[in-house]
């Protein structure tokens, strides 16, 4: 009944011709099949994942040549693979019905599928390998794109199944073990575009993915760029403000402005981007009626172990009847979150979770939905335009709020072992104090 | 002659008796056998229940019959706390029990409790009239409690854990705030009663339509004195959010709440300035902004929230989880400083002693001349003693409200303070 090009071909069930996601009798047939071929995955599973600090990997990136090159590429070739095996361990004791959830057995099925194709994969011995190489971990990466929204998706309809303190210890492990694997892989093809001459260097300071003279005013600035560039547009469930003269609240920058480390910028810029737009979204939203906005206030902050920065917003606070404390923001379950299973929002997750693009979570992928929105919205339609912004054009975007930036801002944020913290002055304003670690000495967040 | 640890008597006896010196010890006499009885008595009397809409009601507007009901809950209630102090003062370790800082506030507790468990009931204005000018006095006397019990567990640390340090003081805290509550609430709606002119912003020690942005400027510039008095500068105080709100409240607590947390941000300010641009910049000191906005939580309840936000450098995350704890403090505490001047720290190193009253009585401490509050609050200096947070927060949580803290390490901090609007906390138990 099961080739394995069946196994290859996604969504449809060989057997009843439907989804796979709605085919129960294939999930059945093939988790048999699973159980048995499970020991492979405990042989990987019992293996602790080698984590790694900032440090090690800038370092490690500093001494770049081939040779180093393909010692990296076989870490992340024997390293990635025991790190979805402890995921895909932890998804297999979440209770039945949880996993065969819409969403979450997608996620199941990537991630074994993903397994497997590491596991069989040779060992790397020479350049040539490494390209290939590269380009296997870039497909991959494409093919998880839709594992944000899956898995919020999933979890978030789950919630009646599991405790609060569960789902959202469950999704923090897989979102950072994600994380830590993208990290790798897009440090090692970073890395090989450098040595193969691909990439012009960027900068000095680049190391891989990671900027070791990251400096933190401009990065808040270049948000800041980006976000004042879009239309304004707010919407709520009493409000639709769309107004093209409206202009959004401006940021003022203050504190030690020439504060500069080392860091992953996307990271850091993914989390000043998400934070700002929330605050921009709230402070539009109350005060409506004032013709200029009352601006944002960003605070940098060096001390010795640490960087801190502070958004400080006078968006009118926290005040949510769902939620008890401005921490439940983080969670995925809908007992601590009730707007987890709105409507709205479970709509909004499904479409962007089936949708080609899925989510990576970084500030780059918003800004080209925003772009690609504002072309979208022109009067006509090329007719030579690609398949992919008719799709795009076919009602999908504008990116639906599917209500990831603070989770996804509060995991990153972990990641090095930084934090992120946020207060409401009810009826005034949000504070959000970010903190990231400074000297890059902290092992990566990943629970084994 | 002021407490000290041995009793003098058998010296002098064997002195004269030209007998080689030696000094006996005498352990402490034992707790007095009437005092005993009517502790036992009193401290397990069951509460009077007592709602803060029950304690308002009574001075909207006070009459006789009012202020006669007012009198016998703080003849039943008063004794009934203080009976429960003195007890947990003789329950902590004897050899804590000694010091003699210690030693002062529980016999000054005795002495307070047997005062009022042994005075006869009080039927009558006049008598009434009697009673309050004693219970001022009484609460007078015990003014500088928190700094004495400060200065006496700062040499205690040896013999209790900090956690039991803590417990107590915060049991010992409570109690006293509600202690003072009842009694300068009864003794200010007899006064009312008396007096001629209507006062129709407040009952009693409740005021009607309490300030915030009026409080601040208030203690702002008490502290501001007192800053430019140690450290040759103080900073700003810049107000926004809604200046004109107004709660009610009870203006002591919130003063006090306000006071420490200026004088910590003043402080830190000050400091980080020096440390950053020398001392001797004239550079502009960043000010300290105040954004005061009254909200309604999502149960109905009004709050009237604050931020207090400073550049004075900030806390470091070794240092944040010991902030809340009593006698966590920055401030240089080198006692045998000889140098001129003996550093910032020289005046609340003295007011500090000052405060306390090491010497006798009437000194003229430097502090309480400075206060003027005298009654109500022991203002202390502006560093040293490190119990302003964790007392301000205290009297944050009294009526429900909070006090939080959050920090950028090396350039400031917010201090978040939720405090409840009285007129809507009709059912809290005072």
């Amino acid at each position: 009944m099961f080739t394995s090009a069946a196994r290859s071909t996604p969504w449809i069930c060989r057997s009843c011709a439907t989804k796979t996601s709605e085919c129960t009798k294939r999930f059945q047939s093939t988790s048999a099949l699973q159980f048995y071929q499970n020991r492979q995955l405990e042989l990987y599973a019992s293996k602790e994942a080698k984590r790694l600090t900032l440090r090690q990997l800038v370092f490690f990136g500093r001494s770049m040549n081939e040779e180093r090159l393909i010692q990296s590429a076989n870490y992340v070739r024997t390293e990635l693979p025991v790190r979805i095996a402890h995921r895909i361990r932890d998804l297999q004791t979440l209770p039945y019905v949880v996993v065969t959830q819409e969403g979450v057995a997608r996620v199941y099925e990537l991630y074994w599928s993903a397994f497997e194709k590491f596991r069989r994969y040779p060992e790397i011995k020479t350049m040539s390998d490494n390209e290939a190489f590269c380009t296997f971990l870039q497909n991959i990466l494409e093919d998880h794109a839709t594992v944000i929204p899956s898995l919020s998706l999933g979890l978030s309809l789950s919630s009646p199944y599991l405790p609060p303190d569960e789902l959202d210890s469950f999704m923090r492990r897989m979102l950072v073990s994600r994380i830590s694997r993208r990290v790798l892989a897009e440090h090692h093809i970073a890395l090989s575009n450098h040595v193969a001459g691909r990439s012009a260097l960027p900068g000095e300071g680049n190391v891989g993915i990671i900027d070791t003279t990251l400096n933190v005013s401009e990065s808040i600035r270049k948000c800041v760029k980006f976000l004042r560039e879009r239309p304004f547009d707010l919407e709520d469930d009493q409000v639709v403000v769309q107004d093209e003269d409206r202009a959004w609240p401006d940021v003022l920058v203050e504190g030690h402005l020439n504060t500069k480390f080392s860091y992953i910028k996307e990271h850091l810029e993914y989390i000043v981007f998400e934070l700002l737009k929330n605050s921009m979204r709230a402070t539009g939203l109350k005060h409506q009626d004032k013709p200029v906005l009352p601006p944002i206030l960003a605070t940098i902050a060096a001390s010795t172990d640490e960087i801190g920065i502070r958004i400080s917003d006078q968006g009118g606070g926290l005040v949510i009847p769902y939620i008890t404390s401005p921490s439940d923001l983080f969670s995925f379950s809908h007992i601590r979150n009730a707007a987890r299973l709105e409507t709205s929002r479970i709509g909004a997750l499904r479409t962007v979770s089936s949708s080609k693009h899925g989510m990576k979570a970084t500030m780059n992928e918003q800004m080209q939905w925003w772009k690609r929105r504002q072309r979208d919205s022109a009067p006509t339609l090329r007719a030579d335009a690609p398949i992919e912004d008719i799709e795009m054009e076919a009602g999908v975007a504008p990116h639906p709020r599917i209500g990831i930036g603070l989770p996804m801002s509060n995991i990153f944020a972990r990641y090095f072992g930084g934090s992120l913290e946020l207060v409401s002055l009810d009826g005034w304003g949000t504070d959000v104090y970010v903190r990231l670690p400074k000297l890059g000495t902290n092992l990566e967040g990943i629970e084994l | 002659m002021s407490s000290t640890l041995f009793r003098c008597k058998p010296v002098y006896a064997f002195a004269r008796q030209r007998r080689p010196f030696v000094l006996h010890r005498r352990p402490p006499d034992p707790v007095p056998s009437g005092l005993a009885e009517l502790l036992e008595k009193h401290s397990h009397r069951p509460p009077t229940p007592l709602t803060l809409s029950t304690l308002l009601s009574l001075g909207r507007p006070p009459t006789p019959k009012s202020v006669l009901t007012s009198v016998s809950y703080v003849q039943a209630e008063i004794p009934r706390r203080l009976a429960q102090r003195v007890k947990s003062l003789q329950e902590l370790p004897f050899i804590v029990g000694t010091n003699p800082f210690v030693a002062r506030i529980l016999e000054a507790h005795r002495t307070s409790f047997l005062w009022l468990a042994t005075q006869p009931s009080v039927r009558t204005l006049e008598d009434n009239a009697d009673f309050i000018s004693q219970l001022e006095t009484l609460v007078q006397s015990h003014a500088n409690d928190i700094p004495t019990l400060a200065r006496g567990f700062q040499e205690c640390t040896r013999y209790m854990s900090s956690t039991q340090i803590s417990n107590f003081l915060d049991g010992a805290i409570r109690n006293r705030i509600a202690v003072r509550l009842l009694a300068e609430q009864h003794i200010a709606l007899s006064r009312a009663l008396n007096s001629s002119e209507e006062v129709m912003d407040r009952i009693g020690v409740v005021e009607l339509a309490c300030s915030p942005a009026h409080t601040i400027k208030m203690c702002g510039a008490w502290v501001s004195e007192l800053c430019e008095a140690t450290l040759g500068a103080s900073p700003e105080i810049t107000l926004d959010g809604d200046v004109d709100a107004t709660f009610v409240y009870v203006p002591v607590h919130l003063e006090y709440i306000a006071t420490e947390i200026l004088k910590n941000s003043f402080r830190a300010t000050v400091e980080h300035h020096y440390k950053h641009h020398g001392m001797s910049s004239r550079g502009p000191i960043p000010p300290v902004i105040i954004t005061v906005c009254p909200s309604r939580k999502l149960d109905g309840r009004s709050h009237i929230g604050l931020r207090i936000r400073d550049q004075g450098g900030g806390v470091s995350p070794a240092n944040m989880a010991r902030i809340f704890s009593y006698a966590f403090t920055t401030a240089d505490r080198s006692t045998g400083r000889e140098e001129i001047g003996g550093g910032p720290y020289a005046a609340q190193h003295v007011g500090g002693g000052a405060a306390v009253g090491v010497g006798s009585v009437g000194e003229g401490n430097l502090f309480e001349e400075m206060t003027g509050k005298g009654l109500q609050v022991g203002m202390g200096t502006i560093a040293g003693l490190g119990y302003g947070l964790p007392m301000s927060r205290l009297y944050a949580r009294y009526f429900d409200g909070s006090l939080n803290l959050l920090s950028l390490d090396g350039w400031g901090s917010d201090v978040f303070v939720q405090l409840r609007c009285l007129d809507e906390a009709g059912e809290m138990e005072v």
